[in-house]
This record gives structure tokens, sequence and C-alpha cells, in this order.
């Protein structure tokens, strides 16, 4: 670890924190309705929208007609993008690589993927899907279901705010103001600057070069005999990325341009555009907490929160740090401490360099890879599968937590809103009171309604990791053996289900079993976990609020901060620490002994 | 044949999450949480 490394982390966390108010507040304006600056442009956009689609913008939903709503429109939009993939070939739009449709087994898996916010991608982007897929099918799943997070997210913080209320607002008000208003504009100015950087925004060919040192390579032939080819060209990838990078950051979605992910010099090419894009990663999810404080009239409840997440991400980033810090045990006589050429010069990061971007370092991965699964954004500029055991077991866990480590934009909150309901319980429990939220009493429906969505989450992620350990068409997509390729497997399921779309990329899952098991994982981990979370949000909508007293808990505290952290962690620690230990604790052991698998 | 089984899979789905939007509130039923 250097100083340097540090100082960048730092850097970040007060960029984040500087951030986070006026977008905060911005959004809250948004969501109620009030008045913002780009009202004159876009209201009329708004109004033509609700008057083609026949929206009554002022109808009032529950929380079933709002759920149904969304999963109406998640429906919908799947189905859609299933369409474009298996008929790419046909459309004559977009495809100057001529590519041929995406089977189905794939296009299923990545239509899933796309809807739950996850994008999981078992392909190659640039091999397999046109730009009219790109840009039709996946980029507008990365506005909606961004876009649907948030207002998911704004529907529970209506839960709280309201009192004796029936409704939790519009679905498709909220749909179409959380993209209008928040997305767009944002992602317009971010396009340009990922392009002032030199991300690629085009819709050319590939571009064919030529190699300036030619490669020559030895393979095995078709009669499998060794072979000698001399490689002397190179195929470009080209395409619309800059636009798809944008809200593929900020609506932490994830799913690459290109297979490498933020790790491509297309994708990514210099430290500010790395930068920007952690930075978008947890820009919505860090704003939605001044959100809540501010819809809740309790500003610092939602500061109380921020610093949960805040004390979260930073145990995760310290620890990914060091880990990839070390020295790998089994490089032996290779010298991996930091090579210093002066003061403040360092020829070398020090530490695991396997699978990293040199130009990004090991800070910087680490802090990548620390952001992209505590949000659940998948976006990798790091390989996963390359980090350290104690590396890889912090992202894991991250994931394993809930995705509430600022979160998925609006999942992220919604997420550790549960948890603050949960909390708040137990606060009551330890006392001996009814426990209350802000005024609103936690009883039983609410508590039966949280245990279900922290339920769903482990049992399909334990329950098709277990079965996959079991079957050949689970072990055949292993690329390691032993303890790490336990960890491929639970990863797999954990960011399927954690809609994060990260991956131990060793493992190949573009197979007929893990795109099934993996898209039921998705839309499950999604969906059967929304329904739960509504049903507090209205069932809190429509109680009284009682004044505060003595036996009060309060939300805004050092104390409630830490007891939400403590009950974060002992819930995700509970839950995972044995299917852990017998992956990344037991290679880090063994790997500490001497000890491998191939 | 595939797509009609994935359109069936993805129908039954989120068929399946409507059902249980209504299981959730009946659950609620009587009770005098409000």
């Amino acid at each position: 670890m250097t100083p340097n490394g540090w100082l960048q982390i730092a850097v970040f966390f007060v960029l984040l924190l500087l951030a986070a108010r006026p977008m905060g507040l911005y959004m809250a304006q948004v969501y109620e309705r009030k008045k913002t600056w780009l009202d004159p442009v876009l209201g009329p956009v708004e109004r033509l929208l609700y008057r083609l689609t026949g929206v009554d913008a002022d109808a009032e939903m529950r929380w079933t007609e709002y759920g149904a709503a969304m999963l109406v429109f998640s429906f919908a939009s799947l189905l859609l993008t299933y369409a474009i993939e298996r008929l790419q070939h046909a459309i004559p739009l977009w495809n100057p690589q001529h590519l041929a449709a995406v089977e189905p087994y794939l296009a299923w898996n990545t239509a899933a993927s796309f809807t739950t916010n996850t994008n999981w991608q078992a392909y190659v982007p640039e091999q397999t899907m046109s730009y009219l897929t790109q840009m039709v099918g996946l980029a507008t799943h990365n506005f909606w279901s961004a876009a649907t997070g948030m207002a998911l997210a704004i529907a529970f913080i209506r839960g709280i705010s309201r009192r004796e209320s029936k409704t939790l607002g519009n679905f498709w008000v909220d749909l179409t103001r959380g993209t209008l208003w928040v997305l767009l504009p944002i992602c317009l100015v971010y396009s340009l600057a990922l392009v002032s950087q030199g991300v690629v925004q085009n819709l050319k060919p590939y571009d064919t070069v030529k190699l300036v040192e030619p490669q020559t390579i030895t393979a095995p032939g078709a009669d499998g005999k060794p072979a000698t080819t001399t490689i002397t060209t190179q195929t470009i990838a080209q395409g619309p990325a800059a636009s798809q990078e944008a809200i593929k950051m900020l609506g932490t979605n994830g799913g690459g341009f290109f297979n490498a992910n933020s790790a491509h010099p297309f994708e990514n090419p210099t430290p500010f555009s790395n930068l920007l894009q952690m930075l978008s990663i947890f820009l919505i999810p860090a704003g939605l907490c001044v959100t809540l404080g501010r819809m809740v009239g309790s500003p610092g409840h939602g500061w109380a929160v921020y610093a949960a997440m805040s004390v979260l991400w930073l145990a995760g980033v310290a620890t990914c740090y060091w880990a990839e810090a070390q020295p790998n045990p089994l490089l032996h006589g290779v010298d991996q401490r930091v090579l210093w050429a002066g003061p403040g010069h360092s020829l070398s990061s020090g530490g695991n360099m396997e699978g990293k971007e040199v130009r990004f370092g090991i800070a910087n991965s680490a802090l990548f890879a620390t952001i992209t699964t505590d949000a659940s954004c998948g976006a990798v500029n790091t390989m996963h599968d390359s980090l350290m055991p104690l590396g890889g077991l912090v992202a894991l866990s991250n994931i394993h937590l809930g995705e509430i480590i600022f979160g998925g934009v609006g999942a992220g909150m919604y997420g550790m809103l549960i948890f603050v309901i949960l909390s708040v319980f137990i606060a009551g429990l330890m006392v001996g009171r009814t426990p209350e939220y802000l005024g609103k009493k936690v009883q039983a429906f609410d508590v039966q309604m949280s245990m279900l969505y922290f339920l769903i989450f482990p049992v399909v992620i334990l329950g098709f990791a277990a079965v996959s350990v079991l079957i050949p068409a689970g072990l055949s997509s292993l690329s390691n053996h032993g303890p790490h390729g336990l960890t491929q497997i639970l990863y797999a399921y954990t960011s399927a289900a954690g809609n994060n779309g990260s991956a131990f990329a060793g493992l190949n899952a573009n197979t007929h079993w893990y795109n099934v098991t993996l898209a039921i994982t998705m839309l499950a981990g999604r969906f059967l976990m929304i329904v739960p979370m509504l049903a507090v949000a209205g069932n809190l909508a429509s109680k009284k609020i009682v004044p505060p007293s003595l036996g009060t808990f309060p939300v805004d505290s050092t104390l409630f901060t830490a007891l939400l952290t403590s009950v974060i962690v002992i819930v995700g620690a509970l839950t995972f620490f044995p299917a852990l230990s017998l992956g990344p604790v037991l290679e880090h052991l063994l790997l500490r002994a001497g000890i491998s698998f191939s | 044949m595939s797509d009609l089984v994935f359109f069936a899979a993805t129908f039954v789905f989120f068929l399946v999450a409507m059902l249980y939007v209504y299981g959730c509130q009946s659950l609620k039923g009587g009770r005098d949480d409000a």
C-alpha cells in the first residue's frame, strides 16, 4: 500500500460527499414534482408522453397497483429485448459486422439480466450483439431498470413519510420523471465527457490494422499436431460505446460495451475517466440518502444511513486494498515489493498485479472492485477472478450484504431501509417497547415481509450453488478446482441474485444450465424481493404517526448508525459465512501453506 | 420452439410474481397493524 493509493481513495470519498447533497436535493424536487430548472424543456415532453400513453399523472396507486404496473412494464420490456436479440440478423439496421441472431438460451439470460439491472454477460459483446441490440435492446434497459429502481426507492420513502395514506404515488410518473429529469440529462453531459477522454462513439464497421510486431503462436491444428501461425493483423472493435458507458455506470448496470468492460481502453481510457466512472456508480445511491432525509423531514436520518454505508464501504476498500497489496506467496523469487524510483515516485505499486491494468494500479483496482460490488453495478476495471482470496472475499461479501452499501440505484436504498426496519425492530425488542420508525409503529406484518425479503436472497444463491456443485452440468464450466472453483460458482449466483453482474470469469457461464438458472436467479433476486418490500412500504403508508416519546429510538444518531451497521454485518455473516469459509477463506489458508489447485 | 418455451417461462414467472403481490396483500388480511 502506498500513501498515493490512500490519497486517491480519500479524494474519491470527499468528492462523493460533496456531490451527494446537491444530487439528493435535486432528486427530491423531481419526485415531489416541484419546480426544477429543466422544467421548461422537459415539462412538454413529459406531458406529451402521458398523452400518448394515456397515463393519468395525478392518479395515485396502492402498493399492489404500483407493484403490478412495475411487473407488467418489466415483463413487456424483457420480451422486447429478447425479440431484438433473436431478430438482430434480420433487421437491416446498425449491424455492420452482420452478426447472427443470439441463440435462445443466451438471449433469454441476457434479456433477464438487463431487465433486472444485473447486466450479467455470458457473451462477448463485440462478437455477439449488433449495434442495434446494444442501443435499443440493452442501453434502453439500462435507463428503464435504473429508473424503476429509483421509483421503487421513492415509493418506499413515501411509505415512511405519508400518514394514513393508501397510496405510494404513480409508478408511470416516477419512471418517466426519473428517466427524463435525472438519468438522461446527466448521461448526455457524461457521455460527452467520456468522448473527450477517448471513449469511442460511432456506428462504423470494425477496423483491421497491421500489427507493428507480428505474433507467432503454436497451437494444436485440426489434425491434433502442433501448427505454427503468424498473426499480422488485429481487428479493433468500434461502436456507440460512450452513450452506453454513461448509463452503464450512472444506472449501476455494469454491462460492458466490450468484453473487457472498464478495463478496455475504449471504455475507460484515462485516470480521469476511471475517477468519473467510480463516482458515477455511487452518485445516485449517495444522493438518495439526502433525498430520504429531505422527504421524511429528517435530514439527520439520511446522513445516519449515509454514515452506515460509508463505514461498510471503507472497511471493504481497506481490506481489499490491503489484500491486493500483499505479495502472492506462490510466486517464489519474484520481487513483489513497492519499487521506488525516488521520493514520491514508485515504479511498481507492489502486490498482486494479475488481472489488473498497469495504468490503474492496485489502489484504483481495489477501489473500483469494492465500489462496483458495494453498488449492484458489476462493471470491472480489474478481473475479480484474479483477486487474492481475501480481495475476492470482499467483493463477494459486499454483494452478500444485500447490495446496500450505497447499492444499486434505488435498490440500495430500499434494501437499506428494510435493514433499518429490522434494526429498529431489534432495538425495540431490547428495550421492551413496540418499535417505532419515524413515528410509525413497526408491527408483525412489516417484520414478516422484511424477513421474506431477507430469506429469498440466500435461498436462491445457496440453493442453485449447492445443486451446481453436485451435477456435471455445473462442474464442467469450472476453470479451477478446489475452493476457488466453489467460489466461482458461489460468486455467479451471488452476483445474479444481487443483480450485480460482475463475475469470477473463469467460469464458463454460457451453457444451458447456467444461462437458465442464472436468469431465474436474477429474476427472483429482483422481483421476488421487490414485492415484500413494497408490501412494507404500503403498510407503513397506511399508519398513523405517533409523537416521539422517551422510549423512541432516535434514527439520526451515531448509536443508530452503529446498530444498523452491526445488524447488516451480523445478518450477512450468519447467512453466508459457512459457504465463504469453504471458498475464499479456505483458499487463503491453503495459499499461505503453499497449496493451490489447477 | 425454444422461443415459445422462453416466452412461456417469462409469462409464468411474472404471473407468479403478480400472484405473489396479492398473496402478500392477503397475508395482511384483517390484522390490526395499521
